[in-house]
């Protein structure tokens, strides 16, 4: 069953000789959070800033519930947004923040207390309802622009990378918290981030955009598991991108192992194959052969070790968790092996190199 | 061990010179009013400096000088104080409520286009004020017009603009787009949203403006001189015609009461832009 709340239809938007979007088509599902990722320059706040309306889009049109929407403007649109900077009323306390949205609705003093005091507790802050807005912390901040965005019931919840300025910890439970909302209130949101790992844990579904193009629109796990091209597989996590041929039998050759190879790959064909770093494993190698590697960097994060080992004229990270026991150092030689299930094959388009 | 070029609570490098600097600034910038106050307290018809006997025998004349008609002089200090604070009055609403959305309008354009327009509006300051004053004068004798007190209104106008417009514009300067956005989000319509979130915000600029378009309007002499007629004259032209023959001590009392007020305003334009704007 498809519920389309809002759907893109071939949304394009140049500034002077500049694309920032060419012909964005995405339909997001009623209730889903939906993550806009990529790096900067992307297009992903301009395409933010498409949908709430502060930007026109210079092609395409937005649907919202099946009506067209372009020509609405953005105080009309009702859809609450938090901004990069928070953008909090400082001549305001924090329930005259929350409550402005309510005041330019027209309803009564009593409706606007309660529905402050609904969201204030909702935000688990439910004693800070007159103080000034300088005299919150910054996750508090953060809180009280969510609130405010809330108060109104938007149609649409944007968020523009509105966590990037916490450190990481509180970042961390505020993640936490913003999903833990938007299935309280089953409000469509669609967040602005350049940060992966909040966009996987956030996101229903992860768009990633890059060049002003969606690269692939689909959920967090497939993204990360069949990126849908090399710049995708690039940007989502550590993965390594490695130059290939596919022989005559239509297998491919990696760091010494063969692999068969779906049959669209045409033998003789270069290719770029995508291995994430945790897919990688390390034994070591007694001579410099053809596949061995020597280890050039290596660190332990805790978490997992890492390693950057050069093998041929390339540099291909390898990470193992901390439960692993090898140790190598640098200066070791190696010889890798991929998980053949975790890898990801692409046309060879040259930028491969650059990639790494 | 902090090695500081600014005098530190310890004494710095340059903490002398900069003590020596400083007294001299404030001798210079004070002495004219350290004299006035001094002589205004004289008892002397003769003003010589310093006073011998002290009396408060012209702070009393002042007030006479307010209470009782004078037949001797051509406008009455009454009608040329009132004259004074309608224009200052006018010229302090006006310049600011000009200011407003110009300090908005060029603060939300480009840069090339805020910084021509800056320039333009500062102007006034760089005209020596006498040829000023003959433009005006010219102007307004060539439009024949009645104009009463606009005569005088319109030049302060001109003059107190680029210290309004740039009170005004740091006072923009603060103000994000993004918070009329999230205005805008809740359901503000744009001049709603500037109603609501840019004015207050911009508060304190708005204040010190009108404050000092208010002294300077209030003290401006130059062109004034250029513009005064027999029924539309200013305070400080008073003032000049009382002591342009003899030095009338009565006018050095008046001075002082006129100091102490713009005292009292220099303070509160200070404690209102304090850190957040530039005077100039």
């Amino acid at each position: 069953m498809t519920n389309t709340h809002l759907n893109i239809e071939a949304v394009s938007k140049s500034f002077g000789p500049v694309t920032a979007l060419n012909q964005i088509d995405l339909k997001i599902e009623r209730g889903s959070f939906v993550c806009l990722l990529g790096p900067s320059g992307c297009g992903k706040t301009t395409l933010l800033r498409i949908i709430a309306g502060f930007e026109k889009p210079t092609a395409g049109r937005l649907l919202l519930d099946g009506t067209d929407i372009s020509e609405v403007p953005p105080h009309k649109r009702g859809f609450g947004m938090v901004f990069q900077s928070l953008a909090l009323f400082p001549h305001m306390s924090v329930a005259e923040n929350i409550a402005y949205g309510l005041k330019l609705r027209k309803t009564t003093a009593k409706e606007q207390r309660e529905r402050v005091e609904e969201l204030l507790n909702v935000v688990e802050l439910p004693h800070i309802a007159d103080r000034t807005v300088s005299a919150l912390s910054g996750g508090q901040r953060q809180r009280v622009a969510i609130a405010r965005a809330l108060a109104i019931k938007p149609k649409l919840f944007l968020l523009d990378e509105p966590l990037s300025a916490l450190d990481a910890k509180l970042r961390d439970n505020m993640q936490i918290e913003l999903r833990r909302l938007q299935q309280k209130f089953g409000v469509t949101t669609v967040l602005v981030t350049h940060d992966q790992t909040e966009a996987m844990m956030l996101a229903d579904e992860l768009v990633v955009l890059d060049h002003g193009k969606v690269q692939q629109a689909a959920t967090p796990t497939q993204v990360y598991r069949q990126p849908a091209n090399s710049l995708v597989a690039d940007f989502i996590g550590a993965a390594n991108l490695v130059k290939a041929e596919v022989d005559q039998n239509g297998q491919l050759a990696l760091f010494g192992n063969t692999f068969k190879v779906a049959a669209d790959h045409e033998p003789g064909t270069a290719v770029s194959v995508a291995v994430r770093a945790e897919n990688i494993s390390l034994r070591p190698a007694q001579a410099n052969g053809g596949s061995a590697g020597r280890v050039v960097f290596a660190r332990d994060l805790g978490a997992f070790k890492e390693w950057l080992v050069s093998v041929k004229d390339q540099e291909i990270r390898v990470r193992s968790s901390a439960s692993d026991a090898s140790e190598y150092q640098v200066g070791d030689l190696v010889h890798l092996s991929a998980d053949p299930a975790r890898l990801s094959i692409f046309p060879f388009t040259g930028s491969e190199d650059a990639a790494n | 061990m902090r090695v500081g070029l600014l005098p530190t609570e310890g004494g710095g490098t340059y903490r002398f010179a900069i003590l020596f600097l400083a007294t001299i600034g404030i001798l210079i910038s004070s002495l004219p009013v350290i004299v006035v106050t001094i002589m205004s307290f004289s008892a002397s018809e003769y003003s010589s400096f310093p006073p011998t006997e002290f009396s408060f025998r012209w702070y009393l004349e002042v007030v006479q000088l307010f209470t009782n008609e004078d037949p001797s002089s051509a406008q009455s200090v009454v009608d040329s104080t009132l004259t004074s604070l309608l224009v200052a009055f006018l010229v302090m609403v006006i310049s600011t409520l000009v200011c407003i959305p110009l300090a908005y309008a060029l603060a939300r354009s480009n840069r090339n286009l805020r910084e021509g327009m800056e320039l333009l509006f500062t102007l006034p300051l760089v005209f020596p004020l006498v040829m000023l004053g003959i433009a005006f004068l010219l102007i307004a004798e060539s439009l024949q017009l009645e104009l009463g007190i606009w005569r005088i209104a319109i030049p302060h106008i001109a003059l107190v603009l680029p210290f309004v417009l740039r009170n005004c514009l740091s006072a923009m300067n603060g103000i994000s787009v993004e918070i009329e956005e999230a205005a805008i989000s809740l359901g503000a319509s744009p001049p709603r949203a500037i109603w609501d979130v840019v004015v207050p915000l911009m508060k304190a600029g708005i204040l010190a403006g009108l404050i000092f378009a208010l002294i300077i309007s209030f003290n401006e002499f130059t062109v004034t001189f250029f513009m005064y007629t027999i029924d539309v004259s200013t305070l400080p032209i008073w003032m000049y015609s009382r002591t342009v023959s003899s030095l009338d001590p009565a006018t050095l009392a008046l001075s002082v009461f006129i100091i102490v007020v713009d005292v009292f305003l220099v303070v509160l334009v200070d404690k209102l832009i304090a850190g957040r704007g530039n005077l100039f």
